[in-house]
């Protein structure tokens, strides 16, 4: 299965002075009332998105994220149960993984599918799966919106992703627009359905002739383990190879079985 | 490739596929009227009879791969789906405890129901779809689309979703909740129900005796309000049309719309609108909500087993608790009625103008 990428926007909150939600109303004229830092990222990665490439209206959106957004579940049931109040009408819709991306699709003007799958394992990869078999049968193009927030504190999220306390835990979203046909696109990235072992990935690996780039979850691969991590990272690592203009193969891992992303970029 | 729906079970408040059907066909609700979760409010509410949804989890599935050509589900893909996932325990323990720290993280988050049942049944893969009321027709989406292009052989869809006061204090909070049994489509309705089910549906690329075929499906995306459909109903409309066009069907070949129909205000105007306006007021269209209540992320993949049950047995059921219909312009039956029944469409619509419909028929 190969998607070609056309374009991409990465962002990572916490390596920058901008306030989303601010930029969302100055630069971008956008209406930030009601929402929450969750939906404001998606919405702020699409936009940064929307800067470099055109979006048509009938692209389909997929929004995808590791654990979703844990800040509002906390505050949904504290509202219930420590302070005894009526559950906010907005706090209950933000509750829904379907509000973020609908937010994102009236803030792109998509009127196409909309999706919001979450998955605590592969989160990427298997959101290309859905993509893939669905542009087959549409051959429409579909924006891609990967996003995770840090909760703060961090603790609950760490337990979440498992995540030792010394590690940090990162707010990021990446876009990407992908489609099946190749012309004009940067780069393309290759997957498939299959799931490896540890000694099927060392031996598959053996003659590969680009950098083979290793997820923070794989621990039992000798390599220089990132000290930060959020579950969509696979994204941004392809968004980083491709703004370096590099080939490489990613591997990802969850519970000892592993998946492989080969990404090249055009020159 | 083409995707068939070969075995199915499911538990909801009227009991189990075949307990439904009884009820469904008998017009008898299978509501309740609560008054434990709302302060000083009443509530109609869906509620199964169950220990705890983890196990139930187990249990229906265990039901699904008992009937099935199956030894085990190490070749299948797992598509969850759920609006609010692990709410229910993850409340359960913080309002005993008043704090966080005795969840366990796997249990907690929206793909927790998946983790647990790729636990049990160790399959090939598996992932999670949370879009509200349309999370499992999406999965079903997802599953016949995957299937055409040979990713998977097997592919097991599960909605679920139980009772939890998020869901309940938050559809009360936008005042669409109804404090008595819906009804669905008629002018005096009040709102609807929230309710709880889990229901599983084993897709899979060949066909058996049984098989009733995912013909096509098609989705769309209002963007027109948070809460609220586009009242021109268009963003209905085009879900329909998208998957009767993916059917490679006309609309005449419909034999009866399995709607959404929630009893809520806004929903009923707007999908009768789009009912109207697409196929006029021959085809039969009725709301089983009225006997199972709105499960929300389980609600497409139980009206998908209710639709495969419909074709089954070959007769339409009444409109339950409908007294005065408001759109007259639409043909919602007052009675059952025997036909042969060779398609169906099941419309989900949810927040956000998020449609998903599926088209159900006898195998090609």
């Amino acid at each position: 299965m190969i998607l070609y990428i056309k374009q991409y926007s990465d962002f990572i909150d916490d390596n920058s002075d901008i306030v989303i939600k601010n930029e969302l109303k100055k630069i971008y004229k956008l209406d930030t009332r009601r929402q929450d830092k969750f939906i404001h990222l998606a919405i702020y990665g699409a936009q940064l998105l929307k800067d470099k490439i055109d979006i048509d209206c009938y692209d389909e959106l997929y929004v995808t994220s590791g654990v979703g957004d844990v800040d509002i579940v906390e505050k949904t049931n504290t509202c219930i149960y420590e302070d005894h109040e009526p559950l906010r009408i907005f706090d209950f819709i933000n509750l829904l993984g379907n509000t973020t991306s609908y937010y994102v699709a009236k803030s792109l003007g998509i009127k196409g599918k909309n999706i919001f799958q979450i998955s605590d394992n592969f989160t990427y990869i298997n959101t290309l799966i859905s993509i893939y078999s669905s542009l087959k049968n549409s051959k429409k193009n579909a924006i891609i919106c990967t996003l995770d927030l840090n909760s703060i504190p961090s603790q609950t999220i760490k337990r979440v992703l498992g995540i030792s306390n010394e590690d940090k835990v990162l707010s990021a979203v990446n876009c990407q627009k992908l489609s099946l046909d190749k012309q004009n696109s940067i780069a393309q990235v290759e997957f498939d359905t299959n799931i490896y072992t540890k000694d099927e990935i060392k031996q598959y690996i053996k003659d590969c002739k680009v950098d083979v780039v290793f997820s923070y979850r794989c621990k039992e691969f000798e390599h220089k383990n990132s000290r930060f991590f959020f579950e969509t990272m696979a994204a941004y690592k392809v968004n980083s190879s491709i703004k370096k203009q590099q080939d490489i193969w990613y591997i990802d891992c969850y519970e000892n079985r592993y998946k492989i992303l080969k990404i090249k970029s055009f020159k | 490739m083409k995707a068939y729906i070969n075995n199915y079970e499911l538990l909801c408040d009227a009991g189990d596929t075949k307990s439904l059907m009884e009820a469904i066909y008998a017009n008898k609700s299978a509501i309740s009227i609560s008054e434990d979760f709302i302060k000083d409010a009443k509530a109609g509410l869906g509620i199964m009879q169950y220990d705890n949804i983890y196990s139930l989890l187990i249990d229906v599935t265990s039901k699904v791969l008992k009937q099935s050509n199956l030894d085990n589900f190490h070749n299948t893909l797992l598509i969850l789906a759920s609006s609010v996932g692990g709410m229910q325990e993850c409340e359960d323990i913080f309002y005993a405890q008043g704090s966080y720290t005795n969840i366990d993280p796997n249990r907690y988050s929206m793909n927790a129901l998946s983790d647990h049942l790729d636990n049990e049944f160790k399959f090939y893969d598996s992932r999670a779809i949370s879009t509200a009321c349309t999370s499992s027709a999406n999965a079903l989406l997802l599953a016949k689309r995957l299937i055409e292009v040979e990713a998977y052989d097997n592919i097991l869809v599960v909605g679920a979703d139980g009772l939890c006061n998020s869901t309940v204090l938050g559809f009360h909070s936008l005042g669409v909740l109804s404090n008595k049994q819906c009804t669905p489509f008629d002018k005096n309705r009040n709102g609807m129900n929230v309710a709880e089910a889990v229901s599983v549906l084993l897709v899979q690329n060949q066909k058996i005796s049984n098989s009733i075929q995912i013909k096509g499906v098609g989705a769309s995306s209002d963007a027109y309000h948070m809460t609220n459909p586009d009242p021109s109903a268009t963003g209905a409309i085009s879900s329909m049309q998208n998957a009767i066009d993916d059917a490679k069907l006309n609309i005449d070949d419909i034999d009866y719309i399995n709607a959404h129909g929630t009893a809520t205000i806004a929903n009923d105007n707007v999908e009768s609108l789009a009912v109207e306006k697409l196929f006029g007021s021959k085809t039969l269209v009725n709301s089983t909500k009225a006997i199972t209540g709105h499960t929300l992320g389980a609600a497409g993949s139980v009206e998908a087993i209710i639709s495969c049950e419909i074709i089954k047995a070959g007769v339409v059921p009444a409109q339950t608790g409908l007294q005065e219909l408001e759109n007259t312009n639409i043909n919602v039956p007052t009675q059952n009625i025997t036909m042969d029944i060779k398609n169906i469409i099941s419309n989900s619509f949810a927040f956000g103008g998020n449609n998903t419909s599926i088209v159900l028929g006898v195998c090609e």
